[in-house]
C-alpha cells in the first residue's frame, strides 16, 4: 500500500508541476511610468486600428451580420463621406509604432464587461493581431460597480493625470439620438474618463445640439465625425445590427420593423397569426417585474403594449403622428409644445385618461433615478424645472393645462424633446400618485401594470411566462386577429429563445446576439430580420496621463 | 419519520430520555443559524458593488447620474452600516418578515411561495425515479452478480455519474425534444393545463436528468443490501425448504428497495435543494435554484439570505431527524 | 506440518512478492482499466507540446467550425483554435483543478482530523463544530457566494474548493482516528510518554491512508464537474483560459450543439471517461484496503 501511494503521489505532484508551468510568465516593468501615456500620440492609436482586421473579424466571427464602423454613426444620411476607413494593414500599423516609439514592453490593459463568450473570443482575436504588430495586451472583465471604474473624469480635464486606471475600455453605446453618441467627446462631460480638452473639439459637439433643425443638425454631426475621425480619440469597431425573428404563422400586414430596443409604432392591431386561437408567441416575459419604462422605454414589448405614448414614432424612431396627443404642434424655435389630447382615452382598469396624467408622469419620471439621459435631458429643460428639483416650487412652472390641452415651455433649447415625448409613455396618476419615484420600479404597481395600452395583462406566472390580451376598449381598433400575447419569460439575454423558436413558439421576438440569428435562421418557417440600429461597440481609448498599469 | 418519532416519544419506556435528547439538538441549531446567518451577510457584503449597480444596464451607466444611484440606494436602505443592516435583517427574520427582493419589491415570502413548489416538485421527482430506478437496477445487478448484466449496470451506473448535467441536459433536449417531439421544451406549465397531471410532461425531462446522477449511488447501495441478504442463513432455509427462486428473490427485493428508502432519502433530500440550479438553468424551470443565480449575479441580499438560510436550516433540521431516527433505532447510541 | 514447514522455510509458499493490496488491486479489472485510462489522459496533457503541433491559442478565423480532418484531428472552434490542442491542455488545468483542490483540501482536513481525532479536547469541538456549518450549506449554493466575492480566477476557484472540501475530509479522517486511538499499541505508545504529534502522525494516520486517497480520487472526480457545471452557470473560470469546462460551455449554443458537434462531444466525452476513471480508482483502492474482502 504505501508503495502505491507513493506513486499515485508522485504522479500527482507531477500533474501539479506541469500546470502550474503553464502559467502566464509575468510581464516585465514599464518604461513609461510617470511620463504621461504612449496612447495620447494619435499614431499609436491609429495603429492599433490598423493591426486589427476588422473586415474578416465581420466576415468570420460575426459571418457578415454587424457592419465594420468608421464613426459611432452607422451609415447612411447622418454619416460623413469620405472618412478613413483604417483598413486592415499590419505594416502600416509597425511603421506607425515604429515612428511613434512604441516601448516593446508596454503591455496594454484592455477591460470589457460583457460575460458573453462572443466577447471573449472577441478579446482573444484583437489580442492576437495586436501581438503580430508587436502589441502586448491584456484583458480583463470588471466586476461590481462599472460606473466607477469605467466613467469618472479627472479633475483637471486638459492635463489629466487620468482617474481610471485602464489603457482600453471596450463598450458599447446605444444611442437614441445621435447626441448621445457624441456629447462624451465635450471636455465638460461628466461621463468623459478618457478624451483630454482638444481644442476646436467642444465648439463642434456644441454645434450638433444648437439647432432643432435636422439638416443643420447633419452638418454639425459631420464636421464633428471628420474630426474624430483623423484624430481616433476613440476607435469604433463595429455596428451591432438587432434580429428581428419572426415565423411564418405571423403576418405583419405590410408594417415595417424596426429598432426594438426602443418604442416605434408595429401595427400590432393589423397583425394576423395563423393560430386558432389567436395567440402570438413572444418572450420578454417578466421574471420577477415588469421593468418601468425609465432606462429602457421600449426593450420589452410589453413596455409598447401595455402603454401609449403622447406622439408615435416611426420604424425609424422619427416622431410620426399623434397617439395620446391627437394634435401637436412644435414652435419654430423649437421652445414650446403643445399637445391636443384625446378625450376618448380609458386605462386598463376603467378611469379616464386626462391631462393630470401627463402633468403627473413628467414631474414624477424627472425624479426617478435611472432615468434614460436622453428623457432626462428633455425634462429639465423645461421652464421651471429647476426650481421644482431644488424643492422650491411645488410644481413645474413650464407645464401649463387648459382643459385637454398640455402646453410646454423650455427654458433651453432641447433638439430631442419631441423624440422623448415619442419613447417615454404616460403613466396613471390615479395608481401611483403619492409614491416614492426613487423607489418606483420597487412598486408593487409593477406585478400588474396598468396602461392606456392596445394591450393589458391577463396573467403573469413570474419566471415562467405572462399572458397579455387585447384591449377591447382601445380608442384604436384593428384588422388584425391577435387575441392574445403569451410572452415566455426571460431577461434582455434570452438563452432560450433558440429553444423555444425550434419548437415553434416564438413568432415575434429580436435580439443583438449573432448566435442566435444564425441558429433561428436555420429553422424552418422562422425568418431573420436584420435591422439597422443605433449601436455601435468601441474601444475608449485613456488618452489622459496615467501609469502603465501591468508591470 | 415523524410518525416514527412521535411513537418514540410516547413510549414510556424510551420517551423520557427523547424529548431532552431533541431539545439540546434543537437548540444548538438556532446559534449555528445565527452565525450561518451572519457569515452570509458578510459575504454578501464582501462582494464587489451592490444591488444598485445592477439594476443599470451597463451600456446605459455612462449616462446615468451617480447622484441620483445613491438616492437609490439611500431610500433602500443599502448605505447603513453592514451592522445595521444585519440586525435589522435579523429582526425581521424572527418576526416572520423575510424582506424584499431589491430589484422587484416583491416580498420576498412571496417570491418563494411561488418558486419553492416548483423545486420540491422537481425534486422530489427527481428523489423518487432515481430511488425506484435505483432499487431496481440494483436488484437485477445483484441478481447477476458476476455476469455480464452486473458489470454492464455498473459501468452505466459509473457513466450516469460522470457525464456533466447540463451537456447530458441539452443533449436531452436535441434527441427527445427536437427530434423525437416527444415533450415540450420547457417551463413548468402552460397556461390552462396547471393541474398536476396534464404538467406531467414538463415534469418528466428535468426530473429525469436531475434523477439519473443520482440513480448510481442508490443503485450500488441497493446491490451490496441485496447481496448481503442473499447471503444469509434464512435464504439456505428458504431455499432448502424448496420454496421457488423466484419468489426467494422477490420477497428480497422488495425489502431491500424498503430499506434504502428511509437512510437515503434523509440523506439526499439536502443535496437535491441545491442540486437543482443547473437543470432549471437548462430546462427553464421556474424555482428557487433560478432565483438564487440571478439574485447572486445581481446581489439582491434579502433573496440570497433567505434562499440560503432556507436550505441550511432543512440540512440542518434533516440530519437532526436522522439523529434522532438513528438514536431511536440503535440503542447503542448514548442519549446523554 | 513438517511438510508445510519445509515449504515454508523454503519460501515456496508465498504466492507472490508483491504487496497484498497491489495484489487485490491488480485483480480488479475495473480499477485497473481505470488506472490506465487517467494515466493515459494525465500523460496525454502532460506531453501536450510533444503531441501537438499547436498552440492552443492560436486563432485561424478563415478555419473556423472546420470538422475533424487531416490538418486538424478534432477540428476547429468558433474562432479557428484546433480543437484537440485545447482539450489536451485544457487538461492540464481541469486536472490541475480537480487534483490541485482535492489534494489541498485533504492536507488540511486530514491534517486537521488526524491531530485534533486523536488529542479531542477544545481543537476538536471547534473545528468538529466549524465544519458542521461549512458541511450545511449545499455545495452550490456555497461555491456561488464564494466566486461572486473573490472574482473569477483559476487560484480563486482553487481556493474555494479547498475551503469547501476540507470538512468532509477532516470528519472521515477523524472517525478513523476516533476508532484507531482505542487501540492497543497506541495506548502503549502513550505509556511510553511519545508525543501527540507523533503519536497521531506517525504511527495513527498511515493506518488510515486507504480511505483517505479513495476520498482524495473521488474528490477529483467531483471537482471536475463542478468546474464544469461552474463554467455553465457563468461563475467558472475566466473563459480566455481552456479548461475542460470552458470548451465545453459553448455547447449551450444550439447551433454548436447540433451543427458542430466536434467541438464539444469529444471533451464532454473525456470528462465523462476521465471521472469514470478515477471513480474506478477510488472504487479499487477501496476495495483493496478494506481488509473485510478476501485478497
Amino acid at each position: 500500500m504505501k508503495k502505491l501511494s507513493a506513486i499515485v503521489l508522485f504522479l500527482c505532484l507531477a500533474a501539479i508541476l506541469f500546470a502550474a508551468g503553464t502559467q502566464e510568465a509575468t510581464s516585465l516593468p514599464a518604461a513609461w511610468e510617470a511620463q504621461g501615456t504612449p496612447l495620447a500620440d494619435v499614431r499609436i492609436r491609429q495603429a492599433l486600428r490598423l493591426a486589427i482586421d476588422m473586415e474578416t473579424i465581420v466576415d468570420e466571427l460575426f459571418e457578415g451580420m454587424a457592419q465594420r464602423a468608421v464613426a459611432m454613426t452607422s451609415p447612411g444620411s447622418w454619416l460623413a463621406d469620405g472618412l478613413d476607413p483604417y483598413s486592415y494593414d499590419p505594416e502600416k500599423a509597425k511603421a506607425l509604432l515604429d515612428e511613434a516609439g512604441w516601448p516593446a514592453d508596454y503591455t496594454l490593459d484592455v477591460v470589457y464587461y460583457y460575460g458573453d463568450q462572443q466577447t471573449v473570443d472577441l478579446m482573444a482575436i484583437i489580442q492576437q493581431y495586436w501581438a503580430t504588430v508587436g502589441v502586448k495586451s491584456s484583458f480583463r472583465k470588471l466586476e461590481g460597480d462599472l460606473a466607477a471604474q469605467l466613467w469618472v473624469p479627472p479633475a483637471d480635464r486638459k492635463n489629466g493625470p487620468s482617474e481610471v486606471k485602464w489603457d482600453l475600455a471596450y463598450a458599447a453605446v446605444a444611442a437614441l439620438s445621435e447626441n448621445e453618441f457624441y456629447d462624451r467627446f465635450e471636455s465638460t462631460a461628466s461621463n468623459n474618463s478618457s478624451i483630454p480638452w482638444q481644442s476646436g473639439l467642444d465648439e463642434k459637439v456644441q454645434a450638433t445640439r444648437a439647432t432643432a433643425d435636422v439638416e443643420q443638425q447633419k452638418v454639425a454631426f459631420k464636421a464633428l465625425q471628420k474630426e474624430i475621425n483623423a484624430n481616433m480619440y476613440n476607435i469604433p469597431l463595429y455596428h451591432q445590427l438587432s434580429f428581428i425573428y419572426t415565423s411564418d404563422a405571423l403576418d405583419i400586414a405590410g408594417s415595417t420593423l424596426g429598432n426594438d430596443q426602443f418604442s416605434f409604432e408595429k401595427n400590432i392591431l393589423d397583425w394576423r397569426i395563423n393560430r386558432a386561437d389567436g395567440t402570438l408567441y413572444t418572450n420578454g416575459g417578466p421574471m420577477e417585474f415588469y421593468e418601468a419604462p425609465t432606462v429602457n422605454p421600449g426593450l420589452y414589448l410589453y413596455q409598447e403594449l401595455l402603454f401609449d405614448k403622447l406622439v408615435n414614432a416611426d420604424a425609424n424612431l422619427t416622431p410620426a403622428e399623434g397617439m395620446l396627443a391627437k394634435n401637436y404642434s412644435v414652435s419654430p424655435d423649437g421652445m414650446q409644445i403643445t399637445f391636443e389630447l384625446r378625450d376618448d382615452v380609458k386605462w386598463h382598469d376603467g378611469r379616464a385618461f386626462s391631462a393630470k396624467d401627463v402633468v403627473f408622469t413628467l414631474e414624477y419620471l424627472i425624479k426617478t433615478p435611472g432615468l434614460n439621459a436622453v428623457a432626462l435631458n428633455t425634462f429639465k429643460s423645461l421652464a421651471g424645472a429647476k426650481e421644482y428639483l431644488d424643492g422650491k416650487a411645488s410644481s413645474i412652472s413650464g407645464i401649463k393645462v387648459n382643459g385637454n390641452t398640455v402646453t410646454l415651455t423650455f427654458s433651453t433649447l432641447d433638439p430631442n424633446a419631441l423624440l422623448t415625448f415619442s419613447q417615454w409613455p404616460i403613466l396613471p396618476s390615479h395608481l401611483l400618485a403619492g409614491s416614492n419615484p426613487v423607489t418606483l420600479q420597487q412598486n408593487s404597481f409593477w406585478q400588474k401594470p396598468v396602461g392606456t395600452g392596445p394591450f393589458k395583462v391577463s396573467q403573469t406566472v413570474l419566471g415562467n411566462y405572462a399572458i397579455l390580451e387585447r384591449n377591447a376598449a382601445y380608442y384604436r381598433s384593428g384588422n388584425g386577429n391577435v387575441k392574445k400575447i403569451f410572452m415566455h419569460a426571460s431577461g434582455e439575454n434570452d438563452s432560450n429563445l433558440v429553444k423555444n423558436a425550434e419548437s415553434g413558439r416564438i413568432d415575434y421576438a429580436w435580439s443583438k446576439s449573432v448566435a442566435d440569428a444564425q441558429s433561428i435562421g436555420a429553422i424552418d418557417g422562422m425568418t431573420v430580420n436584420p435591422v439597422n440600429i443605433r449601436y455601435t461597440r468601441v474601444f475608449w481609448v485613456n488618452q489622459y496621463p496615467h501609469p502603465a498599469n501591468i508591470k | 419519520m415523524v410518525l416514527v418519532a412521535i411513537a418514540a416519544v410516547t413510549n414510556t419506556r424510551g420517551g423520557r430520555f427523547m424529548i431532552p435528547f431533541i431539545i439540546r439538538k434543537v437548540l444548538v441549531l438556532i446559534p449555528m443559524l445565527f452565525v450561518i446567518s451572519f457569515l452570509i451577510f458578510l459575504g454578501i457584503e464582501l462582494m464587489p458593488g451592490d444591488a444598485v449597480d445592477f439594476m443599470i444596464p451597463p451600456d446605459a451607466l455612462a449616462t446615468i447620474s451617480q447622484a441620483d444611484l445613491d438616492l437609490l440606494r439611500a431610500e433602500l436602505g443599502l448605505d447603513d452600516p453592514f451592522l445595521v443592516r444585519y440586525g435589522t435583517w435579523i429582526a425581521q427574520v424572527v418576526k416572520g418578515d423575510f424582506g424584499y427582493s431589491l430589484q422587484s419589491g416583491v416580498s420576498v415570502r412571496d417570491l418563494l411561495a411561488q418558486k419553492l413548489p416548483a423545486t420540491i416538485e422537481l425534486s422530489l421527482a427527481a428523489l423518487v425515479i432515481s430511488t425506484l430506478l435505483g432499487s431496481l437496477l440494483g436488484v437485477v445487478s445483484a441478481l447477476n452478480k458476476g455476469r455480464l448484466g452486473d458489470h454492464v449496470l455498473t459501468v452505466a451506473g459509473m457513466i450516469g455519474v460522470a457525464i456533466p448535467q447540463f451537456l447530458f441536459g441539452l443533449v436531452m433536449i436535441v434527441l427527445v425534444v427536437f427530434q423525437m417531439e416527444l415533450l415540450p421544451v420547457g417551463g413548468r406549465m402552460t397556461p390552462g393545463n396547471e393541474a398536476f397531471f396534464q404538467r406531467l410532461d414538463h415534469l418528466i425531462l428535468p426530473a429525469t436528468v436531475l434523477g439519473l446522477s443520482m440513480t448510481a449511488g442508490v443503485m450500488r447501495y441497493s446491490r451490496a443490501s441485496m447481496l448481503d441478504s442473499l447471503s444469509k442463513e434464512f435464504i439456505r432455509t428458504a431455499r432448502s425448504k424448496g420454496i421457488p427462486e423466484w419468489r426467494v428473490n422477490l420477497i428480497h427485493g422488495l425489502r431491500v428497495a424498503m430499506t434504502p428508502v428511509a437512510v437515503l432519502i434523509g440523506f439526499r433530500l439536502p443535496i437535491l435543494i441545491g442540486g437543482s440550479v443547473v437543470i432549471e438553468q437548462v430546462f427553464q424551470w421556474p424555482g428557487v435554484g433560478q432565483m438564487f443565480v440571478a439574485a447572486v449575479r445581481s446581489q439582491n441580499t434579502p433573496v440570497i439570505m433567505m434562499i440560503a438560510f432556507f436550505s441550511v436550516s432543512i440540512v440542518l433540521v434533516a440530519s437532526i431527524l436522522v439523529d434522532i431516527a438513528t438514536a431511536l433505532l440503535d440503542p447503542r447510541v448514548k442519549l446523554s | 506440518m513438517d511438510r508445510l514447514l519445509t515449504l515454508e522455510n523454503q519460501g515456496k509458499l508465498k504466492t507472490s512478492t508483491m504487496n497484498r493490496s497491489v495484489r487485490k488491486l491488480s485483480a480488479n479489472m475495473l480499477a485497473l482499466v481505470g488506472l490506465a485510462l487517467f494515466l493515459l489522459i494525465l500523460t496525454a496533457s502532460i506531453a501536450a507540446p510533444l503531441i501537438s503541433s499547436y498552440e492552443p491559442n492560436a486563432i485561424d478565423l478563415k478555419h473556423r467550425l472546420s470538422p475533424p480532418g487531416e490538418t486538424h484531428l478534432l477540428g476547429t472552434d468558433q474562432i479557428g483554435r484546433d480543437i484537440f490542442t485545447r482539450i489536451l491542455y485544457g487538461g492540464r488545468i481541469s486536472m490541475f483543478v480537480g487534483l490541485g483542490s482535492a489534494i489541498g483540501a485533504a492536507l488540511i482536513g486530514v491534517s486537521l482530523g488526524t491531530y485534533a481525532g486523536y488529542t479531542r479536547g477544545v481543537l476538536d469541538s471547534a473545528v468538529m463544530k466549524l465544519s458542521e456549518i461549512m458541511m450545511s450549506f449545499p455545495q452550490i449554493i456555497l461555491v456561488s457566494i464564494l466566486v461572486t466575492i473573490a472574482g473569477q480566477s483559476l487560484w480563486n476557484l482553487i481556493l474555494i474548493f479547498i475551503l469547501t472540501g476540507w470538512p468532509s475530509m477532516y470528519r472521515m479522517t477523524r472517525s478513523q482516528m476516533l476508532s484507531i486511538r482505542e487501540q492497543e499499541y497506541i495506548q502503549a505508545l502513550q505509556a511510553f510518554g511519545i508525543g501527540s504529534f507523533t503519536i497521531s502522525f506517525k504511527h495513527m494516520l498511515p493506518n488510515a491512508i486507504g480511505p483517505i486517497f479513495v476520498n482524495i480520487t473521488l474528490s477529483t472526480a467531483m471537482f471536475i464537474l463542478q468546474e464544469a457545471a461552474l463554467s455553465f452557470l457563468g461563475l467558472g473560470v475566466p473563459l480566455e483560459q481552456a479548461t475542460w469546462g470552458n470548451i465545453l460551455n459553448v455547447a449551450q449554443d444550439l447551433n454548436i450543439l447540433r451543427n458542430a458537434w466536434w467541438v464539444w462531444l469529444p471533451v464532454g466525452v473525456v470528462i465523462t471517461l476521465f471521472v469514470m476513471s478515477v471513480n474506478f480508482i477510488g472504487d479499487g483502492l477501496r476495495d483493496a484496503a478494506d481488509p473485510t474482502q478476501v485478497g
